[in-house]
């Protein structure tokens, strides 16, 4: 418990506070000063990068979802002797850092990667194009990475509806779509919505997938604190950021606290 | 049934997309030549005889040291916070709750940021490296231990507990012959997960290394710089192979899989 109290909220109360001192030649001097956050919210450069940010956690958001709310159902409803193995096949992704899995999409959307070569040599395309770097890549990636996140949440929520109101539907006539759109849709929204901020609130604090699959044009708010920290080595604008960051993913909780609420009170 | 078979086709599309990049990686690292040829052409074992060099096995036994190191560290502390947090109602015990799950709600590159900033203040610069490294993975992977511990204990009645107290057994007796062997597939769990968890991190790491205390995620993504080079290929297999190789041990010999479903439905 100590460790935590020493190694997590010290950390994160020094940098709070940093964020508001102002620094001077790489120094930090004692003086208070909101000119950090001034300085961040007044350029175009990092105004995009929040902006960038939020955006590709949105669709990111979306994506996943998207992508993970049929595989969700059909591993919570299949009734086929390899459910085991879909299940953990669909979970394996996760023991690959994210480094690695952001590599695999780096071999197939850079310049001489698998993406151009496929397209050229099926005559789609004349020369080769720059897929990356991009926004829409690190969207790509990040989906790709968090996607599993998303599937085991709502897998959670599909979980926990009976089945027998399925088939009560049904028995009264419902096809197997109104059923869906009527009865299991609605319930388990609110494993859509715990999906949807689990990966917007990591997309947004991620760093490898916008660092490989992006550039210089593409800053995020992840890759703009690491470069504060480590070249620039401007740490009180560093800091500023870092608290935005946080601010922004508490934000993100809270809303998905309230909505869970809501939820539970209907 | 024809939705049920789109919804089949959508799935096995979701695999393709889930599943296609990693086997790409796995291909491309035995192509002959210098480039990411996909179907790869020719079939050589070069690249791997260089992942096996020096050069990256330094880094992949470092993460292998810290990964270890903090799944034993975090699983130690995990045991009596889950106890007290699943046993006993106290005061305080909202805000336990709470510093305990913060590491996994806040940003791991914000916790990163903070520590290093805490070590170059403290005057502990020489520790980064390996210390802060280690203590900034702890701290990550904590809330996992303690999480996978606590359901364990959430799914043993206290009963037996009492039944063992009134038997005459002492406080630490029932502890150690009663809940330990009966959480210790949770404890188990923890661990790996925590393993997993501080193996694969990239986003706190980043921060806290120094020239040869460096993890392999860091190294990677560092090399990443130069481009493709299918030497890292054969380096991303190495990476997933291992945690793979754990899991797939662990499952079959005490089962992870009630964990994860519970852990997470938690969320």
């Amino acid at each position: 418990m100590a460790l935590l109290l020493v190694f997590f909220v010290v950390p994160n109360a020094l940098l709070l506070s940093t964020s508001f001192l102002k620094s001077e030649a790489q120094q930090l001097t004692g003086e208070l000063t909101l000119e950090n956050y001034a300085f961040l919210f007044g350029k175009p450069l990092y105004q995009w990068a929040f902006v960038r940010t939020f955006v590709v956690g949105a669709c990111v958001g979306v994506l996943t979802v998207l992508l993970g709310y049929p595989l969700a159902y059909f591993l919570v409803r299949t009734r086929s002797p390899w459910k085991g193995l879909l299940i953990a096949l669909s979970l394996a992704p996760l023991l690959a850092s994210v480094v690695v899995r952001t590599y695999g999409w780096y071999i197939i959307l850079n310049r001489f990667g698998v993406a151009n070569d496929l397209l050229l040599g099926l005559g789609l395309i004349g020369e080769r194009i720059a897929f990356m770097p991009s926004t829409g890549a690190i969207i790509i990636g990040l989906t790709h990475a968090l996607l599993p996140y998303t599937v085991l949440t709502i897998m959670g929520s599909l979980n926990g509806i009976n089945p027998n109101l399925e088939q009560a539907a049904m028995s009264l006539g419902a096809s197997r779509t109104r059923t869906f759109l009527h009865v299991v849709l609605p319930l388990s929204l609110p494993g859509i919505a715990g999906g949807f901020i689990l990966a917007f609130s990591i997309a947004i604090s991620a760093y490898a997938t916008p660092a490989i699959l992006g550039g210089p044009a593409t800053q995020v708010m992840a890759t703009a604190i690491y470069g504060f920290m480590t070249q620039l080595l401007d740490w009180s604008i560093g800091a500023a950021l870092a608290v935005i960051l946080i601010l922004s993913s508490f934000l993100l909780l809270y809303a998905a606290a309230r909505l869970g609420a809501r939820q539970a009170a209907l | 049934m024809r939705p049920w078979s789109a919804l089949r086709a959508a799935v096995v599309l979701v695999y393709l997309f889930m599943l296609g990049p990693i086997l790409i990686t796995a291909a491309v690292s035995f192509n002959e030549s210098n480039r990411s040829q996909f179907p790869p052409r020719g079939f050589s074992l070069q690249w791997w005889q260089r992942a096996l060099a020096p050069e990256w096995l330094d880094p992949l036994w470092f993460s292998l040291k810290l990964g270890s190191l903090t799944a034993v560290i975090s699983t130690a502390a995990a045991l009596p916070l889950a106890f007290a947090l699943t046993r006993y109602r106290f005061k305080g015990r909202e805000a336990m709750v709470a510093l305990t799950l913060g590491p996994l709600m806040l940003p791991a590159l914000v916790t990163g940021v903070g520590l290093l900033q805490l070590f170059q203040y403290a005057g502990l610069r020489e520790h980064i490296g390996f210390t802060a490294l280690l203590v900034g993975h702890v701290v990550i992977c904590l809330p996992f231990a303690v999480r996978t511990v606590g359901i364990s204990l959430h799914t043993l009645p206290p009963n037996v507990e009492l039944a063992a107290a009134s038997l005459g057994a002492s406080r630490w007796r029932t502890l150690r012959h009663v809940v330990f062997p009966l959480t210790k597939s949770g404890i188990i769990a923890g661990a790996v997960f925590a393993f997993v968890h501080s193996f694969t991190d990239v986003n706190l790491s980043l921060f806290l290394v120094r020239p040869g205390e460096v993890p392999i995620t860091v190294k990677i993504l560092g090399f990443l710089e130069f481009g493709f080079a299918p030497t890292l290929a054969a380096v991303s297999v190495i990476t997933l192979l291992l945690p793979l190789a754990l899991v797939a041990i662990v499952e079959k010999v005490s089962g992870l899989g009630d964990f994860i479903y519970g852990e997470r439905a938690r969320v």
